[in-house]
């Protein structure tokens, strides 16, 4: 029996990696994938470009930008002295804000009274718009303080300062709040399913759209043995681009895993018996390799969607949270997030691993018996 | 080129369509699929954030803070703690994503007039969220300090001091700031690029594979024949899911669409030629379906999907990164994509995007033409 | 059709190769116009890839060729619009119905929309497929299948055609209609150039070419071959115990080869007429019942398989040298 398995191996493999491009996609491009994506996926917003639109040219405005500028996130294009500029550059988007300061800016400040200042945001992406406004709030908010307590002083001839509320923040396991210390490890979960979903759904169609299927019924493999065969080659496979992706991870890009390795592999194997049966049950559901294409995409988008690998699940209306108790892909996420950033282990994991485990038997039980009706 | 062999392989082709249901099916279901998701339950906007308190004040001054924070829409008040211990559990066991701690002389201090600390901490796994939640509780902190300023202000000077500062946000192009209006028109860029893929990059190969490609080398038609004669069909198809989309984003999303409709669907055909000469180029090359399946997978659904600006904005990515995306080609077209819902503007100011979509395009169908020989 | 009206096609030192391993081994022969020529070998002799070079579809790495008087390596796309190529695997689209297939080849072929019905009939009333015409082709049988795919290949009515194992895999009522239908064809003075590996076919050609490992091992009429080539004769042997028998007269001199023939023996001598009564002597000696011992006419599978012998016995002597 082991025979007849490691033939079946053997033959895969040969079958899969026959035009050598293979090896490089397989392999290699997780590696790229995992290095572009790391660095692309900031929703950290830093160097906004802005213009600025100073009517007022006092030193107090001059002092306000100044601020804006010293805090590092914002990169002035352009100063501006027209609406149809600003407008203009807006609308091509060459500047994401615009911070304009009227006539009389100065004048109103050292009057005590209030001095506004208009700051046009380009609100195309909401989240971005939102995190300058907050920027600027918090800057102008700092600045109004100051001036409070200037103006304070002023008035009561002492050095009193008003009351201040310091809110000091830590930011746990992601002490920088690197955006790439949380997409890093969903990058590794999402790679290596793709991949393994993929050849998994196209191997046994594979045989069937070439016509190689009648062969392997007609010889004496049992539909375990079958399942092994076509199963085991694309595990290893997963496993090793799970290692693949977590070296760059954790060498190129420094995100650092406080937990088990052990664990980490372990949890890997229970995810990938979930993608390796549900690719093999698209597999048998298909009569071409199109149409198993299709299916894995249809299936695996939403499972990626759906994960809270870019979505947090918590802002999910109810009724797909509770499809999301049905991905696989998001317990695994937890658990590789869990090892990652958290270092828990699993003391902490167990539920996820206990699901992932339950899931995996089931999925690959399912799909066996469908092959054993085909087969037999 | 002899329009009567186009009309062959077109007929032939429109013919193998029809008669794979589950594939078409699957390839309208799949758009439709993405929009929905997209559409009601997938956002970034943040808020409910739990939060728990301990606060080791409980004082009039601290109670009125933290209702502060309960009070706000950004934050949803999950409970309080009792110690660090408590505090660490909460957020491990991710029962609350932010703590805020009350030091016990909060009350003393404010009224001393001195700088009071209030620890903010976040699990900072998910960094966008993280970033997003410690930019309102910044701000409620501010107004807070404001506040108690001004009313130390009033209580020395008697005057109704107003904030000096007053900062008007306007938000352009998407005033209620709905991420669901910048992230649906530009999902209909990453769309039409995966379903470009999923449909043509089989075609080819699948010939050579079956060897109706070496019958077809030995007649007469020209390798631009083929190619024609192959793209029509689903290129109709994909017009199709880009009327869908459209659709559905007017009548189920109510995106507003300001600038010119006819545009969307003229620029969306070139794109479209573009993303699918890519398809049938990926499958010239491969030669052997499982190859291209990966390939497809590859290069078109993760960059659409990460580096094309639609969710996460080019701006802030790194330079090399804004570098690579100038090489995907579903950027010009979600930025195009933007340009006409939300900013309503045409040409005139998006000509440099349009100008390389049309190059992709262009590019596209060379590169396939040439890339295919009729010759084994 | 331009160029050398005598000849169909004309291959001269034809050379293929894949890397190292040579394919096609510099052959040279010619092609008459309206003849059937057969090309045979074992698997792996090169005959499908000598007949994708002529088709255009695979460049030849040295040699040249014309085939309607076109040259194989820089006018493959005057070739392709005047021959008809059956190619060895399935060329027929499964989904497509049997009529689709052809609306779909007569397309390509740009047939002149006055003749694309009359065309269809014909190929359907050739391939017996009148009834099935709206049936999708995966559900024919293979006789069905390789009909309809010969009459997709040359409903554009070409003067050549190249036929890569066409009865392959077919049961023999349906290759004996096959070959009725390439005899009308020849009738019409098309020039078919067939390959297979079934020598009784062989016998159905006009000239046939022998090719072994790459090489051309022998050309000419059935006739030539069987008289000409063999240098041997044949005697042809029924006794009891022919396995026994074979043993024995393996040792008489001048026996070169004895093998087993359906019930009975043949062997390949220098000299039958000595031969036969050695034989004669010692079975009757031995105690063999003797049902016939006689010489006989070779039939091409003992020509080509002396001819293959004679071959591989030369290439040993080589092999040991090399090493």
């Amino acid at each position: 029996m082991f025979e007849r398995i490691r033939q079946m191996l053997v033959k895969e493999f040969i079958q899969v990696f026959r035009d050598p491009r293979m090896r490089t996609v397989i392999f290699v491009i997780p590696c790229v994938q995992t290095l572009v994506i790391g660095y692309a996926v900031t929703l950290d917003v830093n160097h906004v470009r802005t213009a600025i639109y100073d009517l007022d040219q006092s030193v107090d405005s001059r002092e306000l930008v100044a601020r804006l500028v010293g805090s590092g996130y914002f990169d002035v294009v352009e100063h501006v002295d027209n609406d149809r500029r600003a407008r203009e550059l807006l609308d091509r988007g060459r500047v994401t804000a615009v911070v304009r300061l009227d006539h009389g800016f100065a004048e109103e400040l050292r009057a005590d009274r209030t001095a506004p200042l208009q700051v046009i945001v380009d609100g195309t992406d909401s989240n971005t718009a939102g995190i300058v406004l907050g920027y600027v709030s918090r800057i102008t908010g700092a600045a109004s303080q100051e001036i409070l307590a200037e103006r304070l002083r002023r008035q009561t001839g002492v050095r009193r300062d008003p009351g201040l509320v310091e809110l000091r923040t830590r930011a746990w396991f992601n002490e920088n709040l690197q955006s790439r210390w949380f997409f890093v490890p969903g990058v590794i979960a999402i790679v290596v399913s793709l991949a393994t979903l993929l050849l998994t759904s196209m191997a046994v169609v594979r045989e069937k759209e070439i016509g190689t299927m009648e062969q392997i019924l007609v010889s004496p493999i049992t539909p375990t043995e079958f399942i092994l065969g076509k199963t085991v080659p694309f595990a290893l496979i997963g496993f090793i681009d799970v290692i693949a992706v977590t070296l760059v991870g954790v060498f190129w890009f420094e995100v650092p895993i406080r937990g088990n390795l052990l664990l980490l592999f372990g949890a890997t194997g229970l995810y990938l018996m979930t993608t390796l049966g549900i690719g093999l049950y698209i597999s048998t559901i298909s009569q071409t390799q199109q149409q198993a294409m299709m299916s894995t995409f249809f299936f695996f988008f939403p499972a990626m969607l759906l994960s809270g690998f870019a979505f947090p699940i918590e802002n999910m209306p109810q009724v797909i949270q509770w499809l999301t108790y049905a991905n696989p892909l998001a317990y695994f996420l937890v658990i590789i997030r869990g090892i990652f950033l958290k270092g828990v282990g699993a003391d902490v994991l167990w539920p996820q691993i206990s699901v992932l485990g339950v899931m995996g038997v089931a999925i690959l039980t399912l799909v066996s018996r469908r092959f054993h009706k085909t087969l037999s | 080129m002899k329009l009567r062999r186009v009309r062959a392989v077109a007929r032939k082709e429109f013919l193998h369509i029809i008669r794979d249901p589950r594939s078409l099916g699957m390839a309208i279901a799949i758009p439709m699929l993405m929009l929905v998701l997209f559409g009601f339950a997938l956002t970034v906007d943040v808020d409910n954030v739990p939060l728990v308190v301990w606060d080791q004040s409980l004082s009039p001054a601290s109670r009125e803070l933290v209702s502060r924070f309960d009070g706000s829409p950004y934050f949803s008040l999950a409970g309080s703690v009792r110690n660090e211990r408590e505090l660490a559990e909460a957020i491990d066991r991710r029962e609350a994503l932010v703590g805020l701690v009350v030091p016990a002389d909060f009350a003393q201090r404010i009224e001393a007039g001195r700088t009071v600390p209030v620890e903010f901490v976040v699990d900072g796994s998910d960094s966008n969220k993280a970033t997003i939640a410690i930019g309102y509780g910044e701000a409620i902190a501010a107004m807070y300090s404001q506040e108690v300023a001004i009313e130390a202000l009033r209580r020395v000077g008697g005057n109704r001091l107003r904030p000096p500062l007053d900062v008007r946000p306007r938000v352009w192009f998407n005033a209620d700031m709905e991420s669901r209006n910048y992230i649906i028109p530009g999902l209909i860029a990453v769309i039409m690029m995966v379903i470009a893929a999923l449909l043509t990059s089989l075609t080819v190969a699948r010939e050579w594979e079956r060897g109706t490609m070496e019958q077809l080398i030995s007649t007469p038609v020209q390798g631009p024949e083929l190619i024609l004669g192959k793209l029509i069909p689903y290129f109709a198809v994909a017009m199709l899911d880009v009327l869908l989309a459209v659709l559905m984003g007017e009548f189920v999303f109510h995106v507003p669409l300001r600038g010119n409709v006819a545009l969307v669907f003229g620029l969306g055909a070139i794109f479209l030629a573009g993303a699918l000469s890519m398809g049938m180029l990926i499958s010239i090359v491969a030669k052997s379906q499982l190859l291209a399946s990966q390939l497809a997978m590859v290069t078109t659904f993760l960059p659409a999907f990460l580096l094309s600006g639609f969710m996460i904005p080019v701006a802030n990515m790194p330079p090399v990164i804004r570098a690579i995306t100038y090489v995907v080609p579903a950027s010009y077209f979600v930025a195009l994509l933007h340009g006409i819902y939300l900013k309503g503007v045409g040409l005139e100011i998006l000509a440099g995007e349009a100008i390389l979509l049309v190059l992709y395009g262009t590019v596209m169908v060379l590169v396939a033409n040439l890339k295919f020989k009729k010759k084994l | 059709m331009t160029g050398n009206s005598e000849k169909a096609v004309v291959v001269r030192d034809l050379e293929k190769r894949f890397g190292n391993f040579v394919a096609v081994n510099r052959i040279s022969f010619a092609v008459d116009r309206g003849e059937i020529f057969g090309f045979l070998g074992p698997n792996g002799a090169g005959k499908s890839t000598t007949i994708r070079m002529l088709c255009g579809i695979l460049a030849p790495t040295s040699g040249s060729g014309t085939v309607g008087g076109f040259d194989i390596r820089t006018q493959s796309e005057q070739i392709k619009a005047s021959i008809g190529y059956m190619s060895q695997k399935f060329s027929l689209y499964q989904d497509l119905t049997v009529e689709e297939n052809i609306d779909f080849y007569s397309g390509i072929y740009r047939i002149a929309a006055a003749e694309k019905a009359a065309r269809k009939e014909w190929v359907l009333e050739m391939a017996g497929l009148e009834e099935h015409r709206r049936r999708p082709t995966a559900v024919l049988s293979g006789g069905w299948k390789q009909r309809l795919a010969l009459g997709c290949a040359i409903v554009h009515r070409p003067p050549i055609v190249f036929l890569d194992e066409p009865t392959s895999g077919v049961d023999p009522i349906s290759r004996r209609r096959f070959w009725d239908l390439i005899y009308q064809m020849a009738g019409e003075g098309v020039t078919a150039f067939v390959t297979t590996h079934y020598m009784d076919e062989a016998e159905y050609c006009d000239r046939l070419a022998l090719v072994y490992r790459g090489e051309l091992i022998a050309v000419g009429t059935p006739e030539e071959l069987r008289t000409t080539l063999m240098t041997d004769e044949i005697v042809d042997v029924v006794c009891d115990r022919a396995e026994a028998a074979m043993g024995r007269i393996e040792t008489l001199p001048a026996v070169q080869e004895v093998a087993l023939f359906g019930r009975g023996l043949h062997v390949v001598t220098q000299d039958a007429g000595r031969t036969v009564p050695a034989i004669r002597e010692l079975l009757a000696g031995e105690g063999f019942r003797i049902g016939r011992i006689e010489r006989i006419v070779p039939s091409l599978e003992d020509v080509f398989v002396s001819l293959i012998e004679a071959r591989d016995r030369a290439e040993q002597p080589q092999a040991e040298v090399q090493r």
